[in-house]
């Protein structure tokens, strides 16, 4: 049986109504680890803040943040996925039922950049990128809505065969100009390599790995511990009023690429709204963080 | 060791302002101004210029930079379904005409304000509060009443709420009345940080690759 556009638009909007109230359970283990160890007590009553408010938001079931960001999706269709459906307009379409239904209703976020109004609808929204999987019998979609405060802190530099040092410099000075604004403990994900536009995309997803899984590869694994080492020393702490927890995490990948090697950064707020589902023909969603 | 708490009432008395030292935890029980609107920061300057009369009276009441889905229903019934706080920063450029024009004796939302704004501050004895980003459900059960809005004709989150809060809190002294700034402060020393920083990561990847 094949994938029908029903099945789409339904994972659309349940997706985003998802991230928006339930903080991941990955990112609750970060935030009660950090408690831990944090050595400032203000930081850490305010770590403890923030899981009695992703407890809160869960038990009431509205949301976590009033700011519920644009809609930005990853799709990823299984080479062995039978589809039977107009994915790019299913997903328009879900993203409308969705704003039309949700309780609580959401805010009017999607802003037209050129006008700077405002409102729930705009050009290429939803934001989806697709991607395959080879040997897969399902569609997987991811959804992290983004908004400013967290946002606003991504930044891209192109170097020239740059050392490690160079990159990791940069990596540091994009969380110190950062600095309290997005929401912190956050996790931040890092792409180095590859071009311009695919960069910025690799950073991205590292924000959607699992929080506190190593990285596979030995190199980068040593790189993710020093940055996050290193950047918990700046002292900026939970919601930037000091502390040793500045970020849950550092996820880095790389792509092979030119000369010219991009390096991206971004960040996710504490809240790391992020919710997954695979869809099968037969009707089954699984859903996940 | 644990964190000082205040229970505060407003309109907030200028002792009770300069009592307040950073980090500490604070209360509020009171009338409260919200909105998160970047064209609202705008027009209140331009009624502080004459263009037109205040939606309501601010003197020595505490905006705070939060956004909220507020609701006037038929029969006139205001309400907040959610709310919470936006980037100050944002308001870095209107914050310093505003709080001596305003007369505020608080504000606050996330992530603080810059030094220009913390001079202001000083001058005027206003303090700013950091609300949890992210603590939707925390700062709503603080609100009691919608007491007005101002500028209905604006989208949600751009409008003034005027809100009586009871306990809306914890929220965390960022910036004192006499302009001490935690933001100031951790941005400084993570500048003064930085080179010892980047010779520990260098040791490191040394070793590593060692």
């Amino acid at each position: 049986m094949p994938i029908t556009d029903d099945m789409i638009i339904e994972a659309t909007g349940e997706l985003y109504s998802r991230s928006l109230r339930k903080v991941p359970e990955d990112a609750k283990a970060a935030l009660a680890a950090a408690m831990e160890t944090e050595s400032n007590e203000t930081a850490r009553q305010t770590l403890k803040l923030q899981l009695k408010s992703a407890e809160m938001s869960e038990n009431k079931d509205t949301f976590v943040c009033s700011d519920s960001g644009v809609p930005v999706y990853f799709v990823k269709v299984g080479s062995k996925a039978e589809l039977a459906c107009d994915f790019k307009a299913s997903i328009r379409k879900g993203y409308e039922v969705l704003v039309e239904t949700i309780e609580p209703p959401l805010l009017k976020h999607v802003t037209n950049p050129i006008t700077l109004e405002r409102g729930y609808h705009g050009k290429d929204m939803p934001i989806v990128s697709y991607d395959f999987e080879s040997g897969a019998d399902y569609v997987e979609m991811v959804c992290s809505p983004k908004a400013l405060g967290s946002g606003r802190w991504a930044a891209l530099e192109l170097f020239t065969f740059p050392t490690l040092e160079q990159i990791e410099t940069y990596i540091l000075d994009v969380a110190i100009k950062a600095g309290a604004q997005h929401c912190p403990p956050v996790l931040m994900g890092v792409g180095i390599g590859g071009t311009f536009d695919h960069c910025a995309g690799l950073a991205k997803k590292q924000t959607l790995r699992p929080i506190g899984e190593k990285n596979p590869d030995p190199v980068l694994a040593e790189m993710e511990a020093r940055l996050t080492k290193a950047i918990n020393g700046l002292g900026f702490g939970p919601m930037g009023t000091g502390g040793d927890t500045t970020v849950l995490g550092v996820h880095v990948d790389f792509s092979s690429g030119h000369g010219f090697t991009p390096v991206a950064v971004c960040f996710n707020c504490w809240i790391n709204r992020r919710a997954r589902v695979r869809i099968w023909g037969d009707g089954r969603m699984e859903w996940s963080e | 060791m644990s964190v000082t708490e205040h229970d505060l009432t407003l309109p907030l008395s200028q002792e009770a302002a300069q009592k307040l030292k950073l980090g500490d935890f604070v209360y509020l029980t009171g009338e409260i101004f919200a909105t998160a609107g970047l064209p609202t920061h705008d027009r209140l300057l331009k009624c502080l210029e004459g263009a037109e009369p205040l939606p309501f009276d601010m003197s020595g009441s505490a905006l705070f930079h939060l956004g909220s889905l507020n609701e006037e229903a038929e029969d006139g019934t205001l309400s907040i379904v959610y709310m919470n706080p936006t980037t100050s920063t944002r308001f870095n450029a209107h914050m310093p005409r505003l709080i001596p024009g305003l007369g505020l004796r608080a504000t606050g939302g996330k992530g603080g304000l810059d030094a220009t704004c913390a001079r202001a501050m000083a001058e005027s004895g206003c303090v700013y509060l950091s609300f949890l980003g992210g603590g939707a459900p925390i700062i709503t059960a603080g609100i009691r009443k919608v007491t007005g809005i101002g500028w209905p004709e604006m989208i949600s989150h751009y409008r003034i709420a005027r809100i009586e809060v009871e306990r809306l809190g914890p929220l965390t002294v960022g910036i004192d009345a006499r302009g001490n700034s935690i933001y100031d402060r951790t941005s400084k020393a993570s500048l003064e940080k930085r080179a010892a920083i980047l010779e520990g990561m260098r040791a490191e990847r040394d070793s590593f690759e060692a």
